[in-house]
């Protein structure tokens, strides 16, 4: 009977403030039959993101709960998961995912499910449900935060005219230079179109024929050789740094990082930005369930999600959280603003269609590795 | 002015608004929910190319349903329209026009409703047809009814089915001024303040609508900033001339089609299924023509998306299949299939252009949009509309002025050689000819039986010379007509032809047997052709059978025409 107790723990800890809890907490059951302290092992993406979850969702779940957070690594994708849960002890306990991965990984059964009414009320009392982001409460998977991925630029690499569009990712003349794209199929055909004026409600529809992914392979073909690849979310804003690239695609928190914490010259092109969506899951098999359950119940309170906005700019799925962004919490700069989701950046963005992602993986993959080929193919 | 006056045009303004409102919903709320379950049925069918591609790791399933579902489509569209609509054919847009035009009885709701149905079925299952002419019937249809109820006012009806149709087109294509002028140029065929005035406010209220509940991506939507030379306005104009050759092209094929389908495949409900089959033959290999094909429609818009060879390809694909599926009996429009052959058919012309006559132009874009425009509008005779459409939609003057240049020329030819439209040329098959103008297809759709006598003097084929003149005397009339004991008429007696005969001889043998007669069909038109050189008083009206029904004065003919001439000036002329 672990799980009660941590979840009138966790709704206590609601009420009470987290600090200073640990101490007069009493001891729960499981440490009495387990001689070793609890960890719960959390799959997440390392740098500033990650040293953002430590402040808002680990530290005050262990200080909550006594129970400590170790992380691996995991820079998205369903193979690692598949590898890890293949490996046979299953040691991940919560995973933090895209949500169309986290679709693939619910209807292949890679995944737990999750009790609803794990998910506490607003502090006015607001339900979960209503408070939630539509969609955002799955059977296996919760959708937490909102992200996106953008192109940024080294603005000290055009002293003149600034490249304003996806198109200017595209224009090798204007803006010359090397450019950073993922090493993933993920995104680049999406721009690849937006820069031919595709509008963004039509992206998804004309990536499904044929036709629409030779015209995105041509678009790439274009700056073929100038792109540098990257495979880790904090390297773009090092290569923009470093400037090994001129301009680059990633995460919109890490570029924000960059810019405000470590004064790097970057600046952020919304136009074209692709919207997508992380999600707290559970993989199967994990020996913790009632825990990882207690710790994504702690990680979607408001006043945590509301706290992780304050660090970094991603926007919460809830929609009490999002009304209590403020300043940041070291430098004081006003975070509304560099947000996805601020007034102005949303004009052309476009969402990702995670239905349409965690349906095409086999497709995508195809297609990138034809399109990698072809490059060792050409003389 | 009065009191009661003021009354009478107060209600009259607040309930002719209050029409234009509640048409207007019902028509763009009716589009809305029609062009969403077009789009929920090709997902759900596997028609659409975003739900072919997710199912892409199942190819078989994927080829399976290209084949069988738009057959299955077909035969449901064929059982559709054999078993539930009266008509036994789609409703369209010339029904539209002449439930307008005509007081005549229209297709009832219910037809309309299966009608819709069929549209829906053909449309979801992939058929290559277009979805504005059902939408236009759509709007009508809600018109019709609320043209029915007993709220007094004059040409309730022409005006609430211009309404539904102003609504549905402005959803459709978020383009209110087209909406408004399309109801006007096809359907009313005039500019009246007190049509224009609902009309408008019915257009506003579905692009309200539209803005607020419809999220499609518009039609097309290009980037231009302006036409580079000014001798590439000869080159559209060129562009417009070749696309009427192709709306001529188009409209043979359509003809073609439904004769090959009469003569080959005897049950009218196994039309459709044979041309679903075909279709889904033909989209095995290109599958660009299923459906409405928006993709395709996006892609002709940008550079290099299509080869020559694939651009002529598809256009000769999507006109064969279009012609095929319309002339078997699928239920839908032909302004979506023109729209997309016409701007693949620009893109092409575009794409050639620069390899047949080297000087320097502005870009294929520009002549793709002006070939979109100059077909469509050539196959449904709406030339400010289709211009209005290019305007609203890219709001690019440019643009605008050289799709106008593209319209115009087509039109001017494709109205020589073929008319003024399809839908006119439907009507005039149907007997309502619309190309001498309005006057004359209303004339002709009047029968002159509403100015049927029965103040005539008649007389037995038997009777004598005098006796008949005797009765012409004392009813004050210089002809008798000659009926037998079961009133078919025999003949015409004048009194200057029986003044000097024998009293005693039979007035059978005296009587005309050639003279002009009316019967029941005769149209008000057709009275005024056929008095020409008459000399007598009036005219005989028989039954088919030959039964004198009652005679029709010269003087009725002349007030019926005008009659009818006088209110459609008056019609045409009303203030709000």
């Amino acid at each position: 009977m672990k799980g009660p107790d941590l979840l009138v723990i966790l709704l206590f800890s609601c009420v009470l403030p987290p600090q200073g809890w640990a101490a007069e907490q009493p001891a729960p059951d499981t440490e009495a039959e387990q001689p070793e302290p609890e960890v719960l092992t959390v799959a997440t993406w390392g740098g500033a993101y990650e040293d953002s979850q430590r402040r808002a969702y680990f530290e005050p779940f262990t200080r909550a709960t006594g129970i400590a957070i170790e992380t691996v690594p995991y820079d998205g994708g369903i193979r690692p998961l598949k590898r890890h849960l293949a490996g046979g002890e299953v040691t991940w306990d919560v995973i933090d995912m895209i949500e169309s991965d986290a679709d693939v990984a619910c209807a292949q059964e890679l995944l737990e499910p999750i009790e609803p009414d794990i998910l506490l009320p607003t502090p006015d009392g607001t339900s979960a449900q209503e408070d939630f982001m539509k969609g955002a409460i799955q059977p296996c998977f919760i959708t937490h935060l909102v992200f996106s991925t953008v192109i940024a630029y080294n603005d000290e690499a055009f002293p003149g005219e600034k490249p304003d569009s996806v198109e200017d990712f595209f224009d090798l003349e204007t803006f010359p230079g090397k450019r950073a794209l993922r090493l993933s199929p993920t995104g680049l055909f999406e721009w690849a179109l937006l820069s031919l004026s595709v509008p963004p409600e039509q992206v998804y529809d004309l990536l499904s024929t044929p036709r629409g992914m030779e015209l995105a392979s041509e678009r790439l073909d274009s700056i073929r050789d100038s792109i540098i690849w990257w495979q880790n979310g904090e390297e773009p804003a090092l290569l923009l740094a470093s400037g090994q690239a001129t301009m680059a695609t990633g995460y919109n928190g890490r570029f924000f990082h960059a810019r405000v914490m470590n004064d790097v010259p970057i600046s952020v092109i919304w136009d074209g930005q692709l919207i997508g969506f992380n999600s707290w899951a559970i993989p199967r098999g994990t020996a913790q369930t009632e825990q990882a359950q207690a710790f994504i119940a702690f990680a979607t309170r408001t006043d945590r999600m509301a706290a992780h906005a304050n660090l970094i700019s991603y926007g919460p799925t809830r929609d009490s959280a999002r009304k209590r962004i403020g300043l940041h919490t070291d430098n004081r700069v006003a975070m509304q603003p560099h947000m996805p989701t601020a007034p102005g950046h949303m004009d052309h963005a476009l969402m990702r269609d995670h239905r349409w992602y965690s349906k095409t993986v086999d497709l995508r993959e195809r297609w990138f590795k034809a399109w990698l080929s072809e490059k060792d193919a050409t003389p | 002015m009065n009191h009661h006056d003021v009354q009478q045009m107060t209600y009259r303004i607040a309930m002719v608004t209050l029409v234009a409102i509640a048409v207007g919903i019902a028509g763009s709320l009716a589009a809305i929910g029609f062009v969403e379950a077009v789009h929920w049925l090709n997902d759900l069918l596997l028609i659409s190319p975003y739900a072919r591609v997710q199912a892409g790791n199942q190819p078989g399933l994927v080829a399976l349903a290209t084949l069988v579902v738009p057959t299955l489509g077909g035969l449901l569209v064929g059982l559709v329209t054999r078993y539930l609509i009266r008509e036994r054919r789609g409703l369209a847009p010339p029904d539209a026009i002449l439930a307008a035009q005509t007081p005549g009885p229209t297709p009832g709701f219910r037809s309309g409703l299966a009608s819709t149905l069929a549209a829906l079925l053909s449309l979801g299952s992939g058929a290559s047809v277009g979805q504005y002419g059902p939408l236009v019937y759509l709007g009508a249809m809600f018109g019709n009814l609320v043209g029915r109820l007993r709220l007094n006012l004059r040409h309730q009806r022409s005006i609430a089915i211009a309404c539904g149709v102003a609504a549905a087109i402005s959803t459709a294509f978020n383009a209110p001024i087209a909406g408004l002028v399309f109801a006007h140029e096809v359907i009313l065929r005039h500019y009246s303040l007190r049509a224009f005035a609902p009309v408008t406010v019915a257009a506003a209220t579905g692009y309200i609508i539209a803005n607020v509940i419809f999220d499609r991506p518009a039609l097309f939507l290009v980037e231009f900033s302006r036409v580079e030379h000014s001798y590439e306005f000869l080159l559209f104009a060129l562009e417009g001339v070749l696309c009427a050759g192709l709306a001529w092209v188009f409209l043979r094929l359509l003809r073609l089609s439904s004769r090959v389908s009469r003569r080959y495949i005897a049950p009218v409900w196994a039309r459709p299924a044979v041309a679903g089959l075909l279709v889904g033959l033909v989209a095995l290999w290109i599958p660009e023509i299923l459906g409405i094909g928006q993709e395709t429609l996006r892609f002709a818009t940008i550079e290099n998306a299509f080869g020559i060879s694939e651009l002529t390809l598809i256009v000769v694909a999507k006109l064969v299949l279009t012609s095929l599926c319309l002339g078997f009996g699928f239920v839908g429009g032909v302004f979506s299939p023109a729209l997309l052959i016409g701007i693949l058919f620009g893109a092409l012309y575009g794409t050639v252009l620069p390899h047949l006559v080297p000087v320097a132009y502005s870009g294929p874009v520009v002549y793709a949009i002006c070939g979109m425009m100059a077909l469509a509008s050539s196959v449904i005779g709406a030339p400010l509309t289709t211009i209005l459409i290019v305007f609203e939609l890219t709001r690019n003057y440019d643009l605008t002025i050289a799709a106008m240049v593209a319209v115009v020329f087509a039109n001017v030819v494709s109205y020589r050689a073929i008319g003024r439209s399809l839908f006119d040329l439907e009507l005039r098959a149907r007997g309502f000819d619309l190309t001498l103008g309005r006057d004359k297809a209303i004339l002709e759709s009047r029968p002159i039986r509403d100015y049927l006598s029965t103040r005539y003097t008649t007389a037995q084929g038997m009777e004598s010379v005098e006796t008949v003149r005797q009765r012409l005397a004392r009813e004050q009339r210089a002809e008798a007509m000659v009926v037998d004991n079961r009133g078919i008429l025999l003949g015409v007696i004048r009194l200057q032809a029986i003044i000097n005969s024998a009293p005693d001889t039979p007035i059978l043998r005296l009587a005309l047997r050639d003279f002009t007669r009316f019967d029941e069909k005769t149209s008000v038109w057709q009275s005024m052709e056929l008095l020409r050189g008459f000399l007598g008083e009036a005219v005989p009206l028989v039954s088919g059978e030959g039964q004198l029904l009652g005679v029709v004065p010269e003087e009725a003919v002349i007030r019926a025409y005008l009659e009818i001439v006088h209110e459609l000036r008056e019609e045409e002329n009303e203030g709000a």
